[in-house]
């Protein structure tokens, strides 16, 4: 297990706390937490901080190397972590500021059902939603697609499949890129990745992957709430997964691809798993086409998900997903790395943004929105834990002058696996829930208790940090009433 | 890491280490500490480890037999590409490895000859997705009788 921080954590204000640059041999840049008093003293329980220290360390990182108040432990990356580099002054991209599930993230559908409406057949949906979504280990797809068309998909995007019928056009403008990152390299995926591809499309995952039925509960933003379709009281669904067997083969090809490549550029890294190559490099660009090639893979996968739960809704209420107002809030990519215009010292550059369990937050009036949500600014949004709440934020002016366009992506578990199994001996964690108003369903053994609400950081210390930062304001809090895992 | 570092333990009356493994708490996902007293020793164990981490998978069909190698600098590394490949053996072609043969593993080489079945999926009972096996705090290090390993799955 890891050892804690001892390390130095200035406060900068009330809402974050730096790591001076002084700190360890190589840092280029100081490193910048976002977390209150209490949130702090939590991170110090891990070493997350000397892994933002340790990030701050790569070539051509520009001005911080930052984390959000959700940060813990990853691999190279802290969980939370944000970096940019700029690959015109020699900057890298690294596999480890993504992760192995690349393209993780979450979509909201809203709709015009309230609690009442959905209450009485609420057993009924959730058991329904766990026969038709494919979840757990093991569990392919009901959706399989031959290699030339997952090539075409990889390189699509969500297109791909809602032009097959998986979807509404109107899902494309209401997600992060449209559904595709341009300049897709489904070439550079190797067979072992297709293979694993193959019958996953269209498939939950297991872990801390889940699709939750839960209900507007708060508003904090009536304006924001309105525009968004969020009314208090009325049902939302939240599907939270990712790249699937096809998106960990490609960090796993590309770990070893790049295993001696710091080497050759001369580059030392203060820890292994920081292995990268500079963006502009002929294994720079092979590692982002790939990437890009399972992000658009991940953003299919929710898509051809979202169009499985309207149909399990347009059954159990005999009614089309339509006529039910089920339309898609926004979909959010929450491990990635994009490239995207910054001004640094007055100069507009490109830079590499590396988010791992980080959400882009663009403001109000950013030009890469679709046009209805230009004035309002981009929804990000925050899953918590299947007890208590998960919430929608709105991008605001401060993410794109202090983290990068960037927001936090999540609550930040508490308890690791095996103390979380330890804590639920004797108990009934699905009983708990229930009790709690939550129907939950895992195909896993220990899932329910691996992924039990005490797990997780409570949710609103994370986003409250981030509202006060003028990052990402708070719009509405969601409730959950029914739960699948895997 | 030396075969006759084991050896030379047994001669001084040092309990040879069986061979074994654990599992650890390690954050958001699972550690495996495997035991034995020689470093190919390390290869049944280990995988065994990884499989306790999916669940507890049962087997059918025919057996088929099946070889990895693979030649490196770093033993730590050709051990976490192994099971890797174990990983890959069993998400993708839905099989498990067993009767594990090892007739070489130092810090150039691993060859492991092995069996497959397939899994039964009926009879299996999954407990979680390992999404890969990570480079995090891999370790192989000499203790008395033998050899300890740890290797970090992403869950």
């Amino acid at each position: 297990m890891s050892e804690k921080y001892t390390g130095p954590l200035e406060r900068v204000d009330e809402t974050r706390w730096r790591i001076p640059r002084s700190y360890k041999a190589g840092m280029r840049v100081d490193g910048l937490i976002y977390a209150d008093e209490a949130l702090v003293a939590a991170i110090k329980e891990d070493k997350s901080p000397e892994q933002v220290a340790n990030v701050a360390t790569l070539p051509g990182i520009v001005k911080y190397s930052l984390a959000m108040p959700d940060i813990h432990w990853g691999y190279g990356f802290c969980i939370g972590g944000v970096a940019a580099t700029d690959p015109e002054q020699g900057g890298v991209i690294s596999p480890g500021g993504v992760g192995y599930d690349i393209n993780c993230g979450v979509r909201l559908l809203r709709s015009t059902l309230t609690v009442d409406d959905v209450q009485p057949r609420l057993k009924q949906l959730v058991d329904r939603l766990f026969e038709t979504i494919p979840c757990g280990v093991g569990k392919g797809g009901v959706v399989k697609f031959a290699r030339k068309e997952l090539a075409a998909l990889m390189e699509q995007g969500s297109r791909f499949v809602v032009s097959r019928g998986f979807g509404w056009d109107s899902d494309l403008e209401a997600t992060e890129a449209h559904g595709c990152i341009p300049k897709a390299r489904p070439d550079l995926v190797s067979d072992t990745a297709y293979d694993r591809g193959v019958d996953q499309c269209g498939t939950l995952g297991s872990g801390n992957h889940f699709l939750e039925v839960q209900f507007v509960d708060h508003v904090d933003d009536e304006k924001a709430a309105k525009a968004l379709g969020l009314e208090k009281g009325t049902i939302t669904v939240m599907i939270h997964s990712g790249s699937r067997g096809l998106g960990y083969q490609v960090c796993e090809d590309s770990l070893k691809d790049l295993r001696d490549v710091p080497r050759k550029y001369g580059i030392e890294l203060p820890d292994k798993q920081l292995v990268c190559a500079p963006v502009h490099s002929s294994e720079g660009q092979r590692y982002l086409g790939a990437m890009r090639a399972a992000a658009n893979f991940a953003w299919c996968n929710r898509q051809v998900m979202t169009h499985l739960a309207r149909e399990v809704f347009a059954d159990v209420f005999e009614k089309p997903a339509e006529r039910m107002g089920m339309h898609l809030v926004y979909d959010v990519a929450h491990n990635i790395a994009k490239m995207e215009p910054y001004e640094v010292d007055g100069q507009e550059r490109e830079l590499c943004v590396h988010r791992k369990g980080a959400t882009r937050a663009f403001p109000p009036g950013h030009a890469e929105l679709a046009d209805r949500y230009r004035p309002l600014g981009q929804p990000v949004l925050v899953p918590g834990d299947m007890g208590r709440f998960s919430y929608v934020l709105i991008g605001q002016p401060g993410s794109m002058e202090h983290t990068f366009g960037s927001s936090c992506h999540g609550a930040g578990r508490r308890l690791s696996r095996g103390a979380a199994i330890r804590a639920s001996k004797g108990r009934s964690i699905a009983k708990e829930l229930l009790a709690r108003g939550v129907i939950a369903r895992a195909r896993g053994r220990t899932g329910l208790e691996e992924e039990q609400p005490d797990a997780y950081k409570d949710v609103i210390n994370v986003v409250d940090v981030l509202h006060t930062a003028g990052i990402s304001r708070k719009v509405a809090r969601l409730k959950p009433i029914g739960v699948i895992k895997g | 890491m030396s075969f006759d570092h084991a050896i030379g333990e047994s001669k001084r009356g040092v309990a040879v280490v069986e061979p074994s493994f654990e599992i650890f708490d390690h954050t958001a996902d699972a550690g495996i500490r495997v035991r034995a007293a020689t470093l190919p020793g390390l290869i049944e164990p280990a995988t065994r480890g990884l499989y306790a981490v999916i669940g507890e998978l049962a087997e059918t069909g025919e057996e088929e037999s099946a070889r990895f190698e693979q030649t490196g600098s770093d033993a730590t590394e050709l051990l976490r590409d192994y099971l890797a490949g174990i990983l890959l053996l069993f998400e993708r072609d839905h099989r498990k490895a067993s009767t594990l043969e090892t007739p070489v593993f130092d810090d150039g080489r691993l060859a492991v000859v092995y069996r497959t079945r397939s899994v039964d999926s009926e009879k299996s009972v999954y407990y979680r997705e390992v999404k890969a096996v990570t480079y995090h705090e891999l370790a192989i290090r000499p203790i008395p009788g033998g050899y300890e390993a740890t290797v970090i799955v992403d869950i």
